[in-house]
């Protein structure tokens, strides 16, 4: 699925372009360009991983290389959520940029993995729902992360009466706060069953559910943060400046677990 | 014909010298009437607006010259003014950079304060005063209704109206930067006085729904709430009324602290630490500074207010910048348009020619024909002209397409080689 991968970042990067210009000179026109190139990035990137799923057959979630294709696509979707929900074109220029960067890279990585060991694994529905429901859940905190450092340098502008150009193009605070407290709720929903399906594919697999596996020690962790932040914000009906702090910290963690398995070993290297 | 522009604006003329200069609505009707004499300054048009008095005309080729020291005399005649008073402080473009000047001033990148919105409208009526004194002809219409149609592109396509330059709307900019939305917002009066007014009905047009007025005059209370559709609150409520006003603006002459730091900390538990922003405007400040110490609470005193609108100024000249290029592409396109328009008549006037040409001919060699019956005369004139017509078809078709395609110069080089005046 090369070309149709090379096809895929070329969109891709017509839209991180004309996303960063148009958050910069505030142009509509520049915005249609950007929404336009991300739609048909997007509807290609599907169609890449629905045809390396019939092709391959299997699901396309296992290694580095789909893992970041996959990543960046739920990254477009999220991404594509909130500007269906709230109309803020603000967090595209953060966004987009990284997905070509994860789309980059998943096209230069050759394809690999132990084939064996691949369809052993995925002959179960379990894991492809594991590992895709923890996806989604990193995306979703991947926009919580992005609204939470908007909402603390606009609310910078707002507190010191500074007025940089950042003042003029980030969104409210309010919206900003709205789209932080709303993925924050999907995300953490996404990630307890995320880890409960694991939890579950784990002991069908080896009768443990628990392995002392740094991955799963930093999910659990990540996990924590976020019920934390969740029970923080329940207490009044707004949180500001703390509630963004923790969810930039949260998606420190979020970075520990989706990298730790390949960076410190453990159960949870799996090719 | 050329396009003569020649005035002087808030830049060139100190206030009491435009003061001077300025023509009523009458006034503008009876000077273009004596200043479009038809031979030299042949159309006319008079702005005239506390920023600037501007006569632009459209001016026979050969006679620009003379054409702006007659606008010049007229100015100074007409408004009975001392001799020499104005001839340092007028300008004078003629051509493109009358067109730019005119497209400018209308999308008011050329007015005091960039992207106001009034000076459309004062073109507007300058316009229609021209057209009511039969001064307004076809070069003059084209060019305002190109005008109109430039100015619309600059508010459309850039943001230089987009941010707020004045104290009364800057509730509505910060609240909406703070709240997205000011529907079903509430917002406290504290204190009565033009600019919290103002502002105060701003937000209501903003989509406010609650409006609560303290004041120590409970008869001022009452009236402003009544016109805002709001609620006068007796004062002694304040504090009950805080913890449910998204914003508050205060503008009372006070010696002290109406809402100190221990009211608005409580206030904003009490809303369960939804966002509240304050707007002091009374001098000296009525609200205690050290409300922007709580989280969640926000306090803008006048200095404040300013520094916002310093900055949108700084926002509103970025994109005059993208505004003066669309200035300049709608400048040449205008000048393309004109000469198209200048040329329509030569198609008509070629064909004219080489049928002039054909008859003459004619009447020249009809001697040697003899006596001719008038079938055979209508025969031999018939013959003439459509052999002509036949000949120059593929040239009046080419000339036509340049005319439909605005190719101006294709057009200009048939008419030199067909020896056609101007």
């Amino acid at each position: 699925m090369r070309p149709l991968l090379l096809a895929v970042l070329a969109a891709y990067v017509v839209a991180a372009i004309h996303s960063v210009l148009a958050f910069v000179n505030k142009r509509r026109a520049l915005q249609r360009v950007s929404q336009v190139a991300l739609a048909v990035g997007f509807i290609l990137h599907t169609a890449a991983l629905i045809a390396d799923w019939i092709l391959e057959g299997h699901y396309p979630l296992f290694g580095l290389r789909e893992t970041l294709s996959f990543l960046a696509w739920t990254l477009v979707a999220s991404y594509a959520l909130v500007l269906y929900r709230y109309r803020t074109q603000a967090l595209g220029s953060f966004t987009l940029p990284l997905v070509f960067v994860l789309t980059v890279v998943a096209v230069l990585i050759p394809a690999s993995g132990d084939a064996q060991e691949r369809s052993g694994l995925s002959a179960t529905w379990l894991f492809p729902v594991h590992t895709t429901l923890l996806l989604f859940a990193y995306g979703a905190f991947f926009v919580v992360f992005v609204a939470s450092v908007m909402y603390l340098l606009q609310e910078r502008e707002l507190k010191l009466k500074t007025f940089t150009a950042i003042f003029h193009r980030l969104p409210s605070l309010t919206t900003l706060n709205d789209i932080a407290t709303t993925a924050l709720a999907i995300g953490l929903t996404l990630l307890t069953v995320g880890i409960a399906s694991g939890m579950l594919w784990s002991s069908s697999r080896d009768g443990l559910i628990w392995h002392n596996d740094p991955k799963e020690i930093f999910a659990v962790l990540t996990w924590l943060l976020y019920l934390l932040l969740i029970l923080y914000r329940s207490t009044a009906s707004w949180r500001g400046r703390r509630a963004a702090w923790l969810g930039v910290a949260g998606f420190a963690l979020v970075l520990c677990t989706f990298l730790g398995a390949r960076l410190m070993g453990g159960y949870h290297v799996f090719g | 014909m050329a396009i003569v522009l020649v005035g002087v604006n808030h830049k060139t003329a100190p206030v009491e010298v435009r003061e001077l200069l300025a023509f009523s609505r009458e006034a503008c009707a009876e000077g273009l009437r004596t200043l479009v004499d038809g031979e030299v300054v042949r159309e006319g048009l008079i702005v005239s607006t506390c920023n600037r008095v501007e006569v632009l005309t459209a001016t026979a080729g050969e006679h620009i010259a003379e054409g702006s020291k007659r606008i010049a005399d007229f100015l100074t005649r007409s408004r009975g003014l001392p001799p020499n008073l104005i001839d340092d402080l007028l300008y004078n473009h003629n051509d493109d950079l009358a067109v730019r000047h005119i497209f400018r001033v209308a999308s008011s990148l050329d007015s005091m304060v960039v992207g106001e919105p009034q000076v459309l409208g004062q073109v507007r009526e300058a316009y229609s005063i021209a057209l009511e004194a039969g001064t307004a002809g076809r070069v003059i219409s084209r060019l305002i209704h190109h005008t109109f149609r430039v100015a619309k592109r600059v508010r459309n396509e850039t943001g230089i109206a987009a941010n707020a330059v004045s104290i009364s709307y800057m509730a509505v900019e910060l609240g909406k930067k703070i709240f997205g939305s000011l529907k079903g917002q509430s917002v406290l009066l504290i204190g009565a006085g033009e600019m919290a007014e103002l502002s105060a009905r701003h937000l209501v047009n903003a989509g406010v729904s609650n409006v609560w007025i303290v004041n120590r005059t409970e008869d001022s209370a009452q009236r402003l709430a009544q016109e805002l559709g709001g609620k006068a609150v007796s004062f002694d409520r304040l504090s009950d009324y805080l913890p449910v006003a998204d914003i508050v603006i205060c503008s009372a002459a006070a010696n002290e602290y109406l809402v100190t730091a221990a009211m608005a900390r409580e206030a904003l538990s009490r809303r369960r630490n939804r966002p509240a922003f304050f707007i002091d405007i009374s001098v000296p400040r009525n609200l205690d500074p050290e409300i922007g110490q709580i989280p969640n609470a926000f306090v803008f005193d006048i200095d404040d207010l300013e520094s916002v609108i310093s900055s949108n100024i700084r926002e509103r000249e970025r994109e005059a910048e993208r505004a003066e290029l669309i200035v300049d592409s709608e400048v040449m396109q205008f000048q393309q348009s004109l000469r198209v328009m200048e040329i329509g008549p030569s198609i008509g006037a070629l064909r004219q020619k080489l049928q002039d040409i054909a008859r003459a001919e004619m009447a020249r060699q009809r001697s040697r024909l003899g006596t001719l019956t008038p079938e055979q005369e209508q025969a031999i004139e018939s013959l003439l002209l459509s052999t002509v017509n036949k000949i120059s078809h593929p040239l009046m078709n080419r000339m036509r397409r340049s005319y439909n395609a605005g190719d101006a110069d294709s057009i200009l080089a048939w008419r030199e080689i067909f020896d056609l005046e101007d």
